[in-house]
């Protein structure tokens, strides 16, 4: 396979590729705080930064770090050609600016940065020999691995994780298109000849038992199937012709394109709609075809898969999904928010400790200074954030719970005017029509898995003797019949 | 092998079929539909002159009626229908599933009942959707009143160690019929399955006279007579008498046919000795 034409997945990416991603990230984070902690020290007056000064460092530090690492930090690790090739120009400039900085100011350079009433004393001659020495491992990395790190111009490339699991599973050998593709199979027609494809089909033949097509949905008789293979009469592509080879359930005029996967009864692409496979590794498509029948899942599970019957604390977990997924991130923040208030009590009370330890001299101020401190940060700021956390709390989780339950009045209402059905011929019109892929998107109210219980299993076993003994006698009767009724082969194809 | 170049399309889903074999069936590359080979006969294998209606899961021979047994097996969950020829090593391969009875479902088939069905669930449906926006109107504007004009006097308060939280009562009761109404929405939606249809009519009944009685046990414990303007009153009223009158009459129905197939139902396990 040509590599252009090889279809690539997050999961090929290089293992470095993702620490380059994560240190670019961590670089803009650093500049984003930087960009703030220049902004407030220009705001209360630093004599460090004089005359506004402040600000035009901010803008720098924001302009010329921050955003481009972030950016090219989320793109990077994406197996993007042009977020390589920039990271590659940004980290030649950063090594070219800090190799500069070292040159004129020396490995020991250090600066004095204050915090409120402390300085931090930071050694950026050793930054800049980090920096030089990260971003030299950067491009040697990305240039070296080029092939691995840059897909082929014009290469397919899976980043979704999802897409790409079931793609690794050889479920997703090919993109599609939400155009009609002309004759060849292959190339997309423009939007005024999609236009024209989409206004001279037609749906029906006078012509016998027909094959809805499965580009453009024109409808082409039977009868011009040629080696198993049929031209359609509007777009030109040629189809296969499958092997089920009975006229649909529900429209006799058309042959049916495949088996509802749950009941196994045959039917036309207007009649199927199209769900997301099981996991499991003996169903080799990426697709299960279903009836609508079977997508409403009314019968017993002996015959469906599919049903309306949520449990109770299902419909409420719809609704309250938001309730409880907001609930998590709660959970996780406040045990963050302890963690992290460990550390805020933890460095005020060193403070603290070094405040005593420093004696005389202004012991008064001190001692004020540092019961100030304890109140602002031991307890003030604590109290604020559990405040702030408890009202966002009181707001937003019960508006969530409401709009979760919104949701699923417009999902129920769906439901009863049965339009939550879409059949794939529907689906592929309207994505060309719309010009955009449709999302396989499954009702919430209909979920599609439910466990194994057959009656058939319950019964006892001299029961279940019985009743197949019984089973095997009437189809042998049935089969009977459709012999004796069965028509002729020619039936379905005219006088061919 | 087929030298042709053209572009086979899926006419299931459009994705390329890779041609495998001329005369065996092959599959698309994307959903796995089976497709006929260029040169292959469209007739079941052991049967020539006899047009083939499925396809072995397994060897991916023709078959006609004669020639297939239909399994239902269990893929992750999900209980899918597949079709195995008589070959042994067929037999065999798909053993993991089980046969389908065919017989159960035709005795319980209940196609019969699929007009009525549509319209009990439209009218159920219906209803409790405009339960649940009844609902939802009724606490957004209980709360305005608490919250935002002087009415919220004309409500009780309750206290609590106390402690009096203002608008406490409506907050607390407007819950509790907003949880009522999706309950209610849940049970009207379970009428269309076959099986439920019986006990959902019963449970859509009980569950909208519980919703009558807490609903005007509401409207008198806020003291919603003495309002103004009359006018929240009577289109809420409105909302929910047409609402809960459609609950009824649906789950009514529900009851009626629900209470035929559970007949039939009976009959047919007792006619395949599934009743012990």
């Amino acid at each position: 396979m040509p590599e252009e034409n090889k279809v690539y997945t997050i999961f090929d990416r290089p293992k470095g590729l993702r620490f380059i991603g994560l240190l670019q990230m961590a670089f803009g984070a650093v500049g984003l705080l930087a960009t703030i902690g220049l902004i407030v020290a220009s705001i209360v007056g630093s004599p460090e930064l004089p005359g506004g000064i402040g600000f035009v460092y901010a803008a720098l530090v924001f302009v010329g770090v921050a955003i481009p690492c972030l950016i090219i930090g989320n793109f990077v690790d994406d197996l993007r050609r042009n977020a390589v090739i920039a990271q590659i120009i940004y980290s030649l400039a950063a090594m070219g600016l800090a190799g500069l900085f070292l040159f004129l100011r020396g490995l020991q350079y250090i600066w004095t940065v204050p915090l409120f009433q402390i300085e931090l004393v930071i050694a950026i001659g050793n930054l800049s020999a980090f920096i030089v020495a990260t971003q030299a491992f950067v491009i040697l990395y990305l240039i070296l691995t080029w092939d691995s790190a840059v897909p082929p111009a014009g290469a397919k490339v899976i980043r979704d994780r999802g897409e790409a699991r079931r793609y690794e599973q050889d479920l997703v050998p090919l993109p599609f298109t939400p155009a009609v593709l002309s004759s060849d199979g292959v190339t997309e027609l423009s939007d005024d000849e999609s236009k024209h494809v989409l206004e001279i089909r037609k749906e029906y033949t006078v012509e016998g038992m027909a094959v809805l097509c499965s580009n453009c949905g024109g409808a082409t008789p039977l009868t011009k199937v040629e080696r198993n293979r049929l031209k359609c009469d509007y777009c030109g592509v040629t189809l296969g012709v499958s092997s089920v080879f009975v006229p649909c359930e529900n429209h006799p005029e058309y042959l049916a394109a495949t088996t509802c996967a749950v009941c196994g009864n045959h039917f036309c692409r207007k009649c199927l709609t199209a769900q997301e496979p099981p996991v499991d590794e003996r169903w080799a498509g990426s697709t299960i075809f279903m009836c609508r029948k079977c997508f409403e899942g009314r019968y017993r599970p002996a015959v469906t898969t599919t049903s309306f019957v949520v449990p109770i604390d299902k419909l409420f977990s719809t609704a309250g999904s938001r309730f409880s997924s907001v609930g998590r991130i709660y959970g996780r923040f406040l045990g963050a928010y302890g963690s992290v208030m460990k550390h805020l009590w933890r460095v005020p009370l060193e403070l603290l400790a070094s405040l005593g330890k420093s004696g005389g001299g202004s012991g008064g101020d001190n001692c004020v200074g540092a019961l100030i401190m304890i109140v602002i940060i031991i307890i003030a700021i604590p109290i604020l954030a559990g405040i702030l956390l408890l009202v966002g709390a009181i707001i937003i989780i019960p508006f969530l719970f409401y709009a979760g339950l919104i949701a699923v009045t417009f999902e129920a209402i769906k439901v009863i005017r049965k339009t939550d059905f879409q059949s794939i011929d529907t689906v592929r019109i309207q994505s060309i029509v719309e010009k955009k892929k449709q999302k396989q998107k499954q009702s919430k109210m209909r979920p599609v898995t439910r466990s194994w219980e057959s009656d058939y299993e319950r019964i006892p076993s001299e029961a279940r003797r019985r009743q197949m003994e019984e089973h095997r006698r009437s189809e042998e009767e049935r089969r009977k019949r459709i012999y004796e009724d069965r028509r002729p082969a020619q039936t379905f194809w005219g006088e061919r | 092998m087929t030298t042709e170049v053209d572009v086979i399309s899926c006419p299931v889903c459009g994705g390329k079929v890779l041609i495998e074999s001329d005369d065996k069936v092959s599959h698309c590359g994307y959903c796995a539909s089976p497709v006929l080979g260029p040169d292959q006969s469209r007739m079941c294998v052991n049967h020539p002159g006899i047009l083939a209606k499925e396809v072995c899961n397994v060897c991916g021979d023709l078959l006609c009626e004669d020639c297939f047994e239909k399994r239902v097996g269990d893929y992750g969950g999900k209980l899918l229908t597949i079709v195995n020829c008589s070959k042994p090593s067929c037999v065999s391969e798909s053993e993991w599933a089980k046969s389908l009875n065919e017989e159960y479902q035709r005795l319980a088939n209940m196609d019969w009942a699929d007009r009525a069905d549509n319209i009990i669930l439209r009218i159920t449906g219906g209803g409790a959707v405009i339960m649940m926006i009844f609902e939802l109107f009724f606490i957004l504007g209980m709360l305005y009143m608490q919250y935002f004009t002087s009415l919220g006097s004309l409500f009780p308060q309750w206290t609590i160690a106390g402690i009096t939280i203002p608008g406490l009562p409506v907050i607390a009761l407007m819950i509790m019929g907003n949880l009522l109404g999706a309950l209610l929405l849940q049970t009207s939606l379970q009428v269309f399955v076959h099986d439920r249809q019986f006990t959902s009519g019963l449970l859509l009944l009980f569950l909208v006279v519980i919703e009558s009685a807490f609903l005007l046990w509401r409207g008198l414990y806020f003291n919603l007579r003495q309002l103004p303007d009359p006018t929240f009153l009577l289109v809420l009223l409105t909302a929910f008498i047409i609402g809960a009158f459609l609950i009824l009459v649906g789950s009514l129905g529900a009851v009626y046919i629900g209470n035929k197939k559970r007949i039939q139902m009976n009959r047919a396990k007792d006619k395949l000795g599934l009743s012990g």
